[in-house]
């Protein structure tokens, strides 16, 4: 098992050198520069002046070496456009969309499995075909305007809930306005993260329902109660598990739509203020940091498999 | 009864008046009140720092005290950190006065050596590539009289100056960042708490979040009205908008026109629509020889509906342009200059008599060159669909224009920098002044901020008069003729001049209406009445 662990760790290493590599390449070869160096009054000597004081100026791969040099001594360099180090953004952002992405995962995961178990259940019948238009939903309708319309429902007109931001500015740590501030930022995430899971859920329990185990255990007398919970949904939720995984990766692609819309001061919002304004460093330290956060999921998740089913072995 | 008892009952009534105004207004002043607004992004608090723009102007204007500022009635500059100030030399240096017991926010006196050093060694350092530094290039250096005197030495006159200074010209300390190898990218002042002269000071700034402002006690104007403020990072416009309804925002800028109806029928916001000396254009590239007989330009200017364009894209919120020189600057803004209404039929007659005939395939063409150009634009607020709009009324005359819709950070570079095009859309902001030489001087074209690459003796001759004429008479009369040789010239097609969209709360007061930036430059004047 150690083993295994540390052949995907080294795995893993590669995969975002590799990374790294594609994506210094890409954003240089991408038109257009950083935004701080240029805006619409820069005349070409200030621009000039701009690029060789960033070392701009230089080939692409001497600028890559010099990165790559830093980076494995821990240094990601300084954001062109904010001035600060890449680590010290990335330190201050990922705790905000930590929260607010385990806490829309939790969610979706919860109401996705429940979801999922009663389509099953109630096949072809009307609970089914509701989840399924709430998962159609879900998947159709794009997080950016679902946003804005529970901001203007909920905050505007109802007042119930705050806009924006995380917490209220001025107050101190409270918890109760923390989870305020959570419920519709999360929920909208989830909302979009919930049809993967419904779906997946719903087929995985058929399939378990419709085999010879479950067929043996019933059979054999036992609880329905015990049919479902030790039979069906345990091995129902080996494919449920292994989208999670996939699911805790677009999760970062999720939070850059809603992180801006409801002003969430996280890696996504980090993420496109960077893209938009190709600041180069801090690309780099929030696609690598992705990447190695999407390599460990998908070892947890692996190892997981064994947990769930004995019959999986990494050894 | 007696002149001297008549005075004195006089003076009485009047101190009973003035006492009762007073008191009335201290029982409306809300002396506790924090005001929220909104910025799209992280700001970076030093004025000169490259990038720190839209996101970062207004909160540096209160920030950061400037030499004047605008006067909110008539934009003219009036005192801020000068008192008093005045051309030497015919226009060749100006000579300013500073106030007197000034103090950073952290206790250190204000004086000469920190305007000193804000220009010798920021922004005229073209090392730093400070931003907006090109609108400073005629300054020579700056010399210290003595501690409370600057002289500004010119390489020409610049009798715009005292307006140049009241622009996001914020004066930085040197007792701070004159140490520091880069002044521009100190990172605890521009992203943490920086020193300041304003009414207001940063207590806390959280990245991604807030900026959240107190009153600055040292401030020359005496304390604020307000508690303080927040500066909230909300990079989507909609969500500002929808925070404002739900009254979490006091005032937000840049207001998108299709939102003013829902804002103003909310009770709690007024919108105001202000000006800027801000134009439009279609810029020709001069380096095209198609552009040298100016019955083309003028032809395509008389192709364009320019109301239609306003009422498209702004709901109306804007006016149609007659030079680069907006009608705000009063007395400075000539209206008598040659017009161009829309007439499409009478632009198609001008470039038949230029030559410029209709062919087979309906497109003109004149000794075998077609009248088609390559029209690259930018995504950025209006420009792509005024660009569509644009070559839509320039093909009912029989004139093509190739759309390529780029990159913005690549619109500016292969467009605007490396002049790569042909016609294209864009706009320039400035200072309340009719001295547009920046953008239209032979000086800056190929490198500079003269896009379409004009170059007129005559118009420099036009421009250079402005810029050595003293009073406003002298300048009344040259930019006059000025304004009346570009709008028979027209080295940029001009477009319009939009409004400036500004929602704020009923409840703020002592807010100008004039501009934005005259608006956030009397920040200490604002108050929130119970």
């Amino acid at each position: 098992m150690i083993e295994y662990i540390a052949r995907r760790l080294v795995q893993g290493a590669v995969v975002l050198f590799l990374v790294s590599l594609l994506t210094f390449f890409l954003i240089n070869l991408a038109p257009g520069g950083p935004s701080s160096l240029i805006d619409f009054t820069t005349t070409t000597a200030e621009l000039d002046a701009r690029l060789k004081r960033f070392g701009l100026d230089r080939p692409v791969h001497e600028r890559y070496v010099t990165w790559l040099t830093g980076a494995l001594r821990g240094d990601l360099g300084t954001s062109i456009n904010q001035g600060l180090p890449v680590s010290r953004l990335l330190a201050q952002r990922i705790q905000p969309t930590l929260v607010l992405g385990l806490t829309s995962l939790a969610l979706a995961a919860v109401f996705g499995v429940a979801l999922g178990l009663i389509a099953a259940l109630q096949r072809d019948r009307w609970p089914d075909h509701l989840v399924s238009t709430i998962s159609t939903l879900g998947m159709s309708v794009p997080n950016f305007w679902l946003g804005i319309v529970v901001i203007i429902i909920f905050a505007v007109n109802l007042g119930w809930l705050p806009a924006s931001g995380s917490a209220s500015i001025g107050r101190g740590f409270d918890l109760g306005d923390r989870v305020r501030h959570l419920v519709l930022p999360a929920s909208v995430l989830a909302f979009s993260l919930m049809p993967n899971i419904v779906r997946v859920t719903r087929a995985a329990v058929l399939e378990m329902l419709a085999s010879d185990f479950v067929r043996t255990a019933r059979a054999k007398g036992l609880r329905e109660f015990s049919v479902m919970l030790k039979h069906t949904m345990r091995n129902a939720l080996v494919p449920v598990v292994a989208m999670l995984g996939l699911i805790a990766t677009v999760l970062f692609s999720g939070s850059v739509v809603i992180e801006s819309v409801f002003g969430w001061a996280g890696i996504g919002r980090l993420a496109i203020e960077a893209a938009n304004g190709r600041d180069y460093p801090v690309i780099l330290g929030v696609t690598l940091l992705a990447g190695a956060i999407v390599v460990l999921l998908n070892l947890i998740v692996d190892l997981l498999y064994a947990v769930i089913d004995p019959r999986i072995r990494h050894d | 009864m007696s002149i001297h008892r008549l005075a004195l009952r006089l003076a009485l009534a009047v101190a009973l008046v003035a006492g009762a105004a007073g008191a009335a207004w201290a029982q409306q002043a809300d002396t506790s009140a924090v005001l929220n607004l909104a910025t799209n992004a992280d700001p970076t608090l030093n004025p000169w720092t490259p990038g720190a723009v839209i996101e970062s102007n207004l909160i540096n204007t209160i920030l950061f005290d400037q030499l004047t500022r605008y006067s909110p009635d008539d934009l003219t500059p009036v005192p801020a950190l000068a008192v008093a100030w005045e051309a030497e030399e015919g226009g060749m240096s100006w000579v300013f006065e500073l106030r007197q017991g000034v103090q950073w926010s952290d206790g250190a006196p204000f004086g000469a050596h920190d305007i000193a050093f804000t220009f010798n060694d920021v922004v005229l350092n073209a090392d730093l590539g400070a931003q907006s530094a090109s609108q400073f290039n005629t300054i020579e250096r700056v010399e210290v009289i003595d501690d409370h005197t600057v002289r500004f030495v010119l390489k020409r006159p610049f009798s715009a100056l005292p307006y140049y200074l009241a622009s996001f010209a914020g004066i930085i300390p040197q007792h701070v960042l004159g140490d520091a190898e880069n002044p521009l990218t100190v990172a605890e002042f521009n992203k943490g708490i920086p020193v300041t002269t304003g009414p207001f000071k940063v207590a806390e700034f959280v990245p991604g979040s807030f900026v959240r402002l107190e009153p600055n006690p040292l401030h020359w104007a005496g304390e604020p009205q307000l508690a303080g403020m927040i500066f909230r990072i909300i990079p989507d416009p909609n969500t500002q908008v929808a925070q404002a309804l739900a009254g979490q925002l006091d005032v937000v800028t840049r207001l998108s026109p299709n939102v003013v109806a829902s804002v103003e029928g909310s009770g709690r916001l007024e919108v105001l629509r202000q000006s800027q000396n801000l134009f439009f254009f279609v810029a020709p590239n001069h380096d095209d020889e198609r552009f040298a007989d100016v019955r083309v330009k003028q032809a395509l200017l008389m192709a364009i509906d320019r109301q239609a364009l306003i009422d498209a894209l702004l709901d109306g919120f804007g006016e149609v342009a007659t030079g680069p020189v907006a009608p705000m600057l009063g007395a400075l803004y000539n209206d008598d200059v040659q017009t161009y209404a829309y007439d499409p039929e009478a632009a198609g007659a001008l470039l038949d008599e230029a030559g410029w005939v209709r062919g087979a395939d309906g497109v003109r063409a004149k000794d075998g060159q077609r009248l088609e150009f390559d029209m690259p634009t930018g995504q950025f607020g209006d420009l792509v669909p005024a660009t569509l709009l644009v070559q839509q009324f320039w093909e009912d005359i029989g004139v093509i224009a190739d759309v390529e819709i780029k990159e913005w950070n690549a619109y500016i570079q292969e467009v605007v920098l490396a002049r790569n095009y042909e016609v294209t859309v864009a706009w320039w902001s400035m200072p309340p002044t009719a001295d547009v030489a920046p953008y239209f001087s032979c000086s800056a074209a190929n490198s500079g901020n003269n896009i379409p690459n004009y170059c007129s003796e005559e118009l420099d001759a036009l421009m250079d008069a402005g810029r050595a004429a003293l009073t406003l008479d002298e300048q009344v009369e040259a930019y006059a003729a000025m304004q009346a040789f570009l709008a028979v010239e027209l080295p940029y097609l001009y477009l319009w001049h939009p409004d400036i969209l500004t929602a704020k709360s009923v409840a703020l007061q002592g807010f100008p209406a004039i501009t934005a930036a005259t608006a956030f430059q009397h920040a200490v004047d604002w108050y929130v009445t119970r």
